[in-house]
């Protein structure tokens, strides 16, 4: 049995997928915390952009939101890999899957970047085109996520 | 009035852009990534602030500086949302209006947006200091409650 299999028919897994509401509930959980998470990484990459609220700084506009960014992203893991167990398998075998985690891991890598460099890249005369180019970067990399696990539904049987 | 509006799906589906966006291989998980995207920042800004307003993340500043920094950005994720979800209804209009789930998910957005436009007035005035008025939390409580109640009579849709 492979590891897949195993973790598809675990006990915790399996009265997850089995009962009526956790499964719904957890996939709630997933869409919400994905909006947080997309959001608030939009909202700052909008400003480094310079289009959203330029009456704050980028740093007092980022700072506010980065929290929110990775408590999005820890609770859009948690239940996303419950949503993942629950058909192993299945998923395993979807390029559209593997293709939407490997874009997650290069966007949240740039999360990281945007977050480290804020600071630096707030000027009084305007972000510099290093810190424009990584937040379309950014916003087009969510979007392929997004677009990849909307793919997912219609490449596979799961 | 349910034949009327019945007839009036069956119209939306079967015009030419309905008929493509429910055929074409890309355009039904484009339509699905523009109505993700549009959610993402509209829900994703309305938890930000009112979670702000209940006194968690950010106590740096007042929560109505905050807000007034990202409405701009709620109502365009509204209008992107809006956008693509009209797009997603019309590919297959008659099997939404007839879907239990789907007329709950329409009700409660209804009765949300309204609460948000509502409340929103309220904002920059609950948001001027950084202790919150009582009654901003319940008002962002019950903005809260309903956004679920939103998103978990969308995921129950497709079980119905």
């Amino acid at each position: 049995m492979s590891f897949f299999q195993w973790l598809e028919h675990s006990s915790l897994i399996t009265s997850i997928s089995n009962s009526k509401w956790m499964y719904p509930a957890v996939e709630v959980a997933h869409f919400f915390s994905l909006f947080v998470l997309v959001g608030t990484i939009a909202v700052v990459d909008l400003r480094l952009l310079g289009l959203a609220g330029r009456r704050q700084t980028v740093t007092e506009l980022a700072e506010q939101l980065f929290p929110w960014t990775w408590a999005g992203l820890g609770l859009a893991v948690l239940s996303g890999f419950i949503m993942f167990a629950a058909s192993a398998t299945g998923f395993v075998a979807n390029t559209q899957f593997l293709i939407k985690m490997a874009i997650t891991v290069v966007a949240v890598v740039f999360a990281i970047l945007v977050q480290r460099r804020t600071r630096q890249w707030d000027q009084p005369s305007g972000t510099p085109i290093l810190a424009k180019l990584t937040a379309i970067v950014s916003l087009a990399l969510w979007i392929g996520v997004i677009l990849m696990a909307a793919e997912i539904a219609n490449y596979s049987e799961l | 009035m349910q034949d009327a509006l019945l007839s009036f799906c069956k119209w939306l589906e079967n015009t030419p852009w309905a008929l493509f966006i429910g055929r074409s291989l890309w355009a039904y998980p484009v339509v699905q990534a523009i109505h993700f995207s549009g959610l993402s920042l509209w829900v994703g800004t309305i938890v930000v602030i009112d979670f702000r307003f209940l006194g968690l993340g950010g106590r740096r500043q007042p929560a109505g500086r905050l807000a007034e920094q990202l409405v701009p950005w709620t109502w365009t994720g509204l209008g992107i949302a809006l956008l693509g979800g009209i797009l997603l209804f019309a590919a297959s209009a008659s099997a939404y209006f007839r879907n239990p789930a789907f007329r709950i998910k329409f009700l409660v957005l209804v009765v949300g947006i309204t609460y948000h436009i509502i409340i929103q007035r309220n904002l920059s005035k609950w948001g001027q200091s950084l202790a919150t008025p009582p009654v901003a939390k319940l008002a962002t409580v019950t903005e809260l409650a309903l956004w679920i109640c939103v998103i978990t009579a969308a995921v129950e849709i497709p079980n119905h």
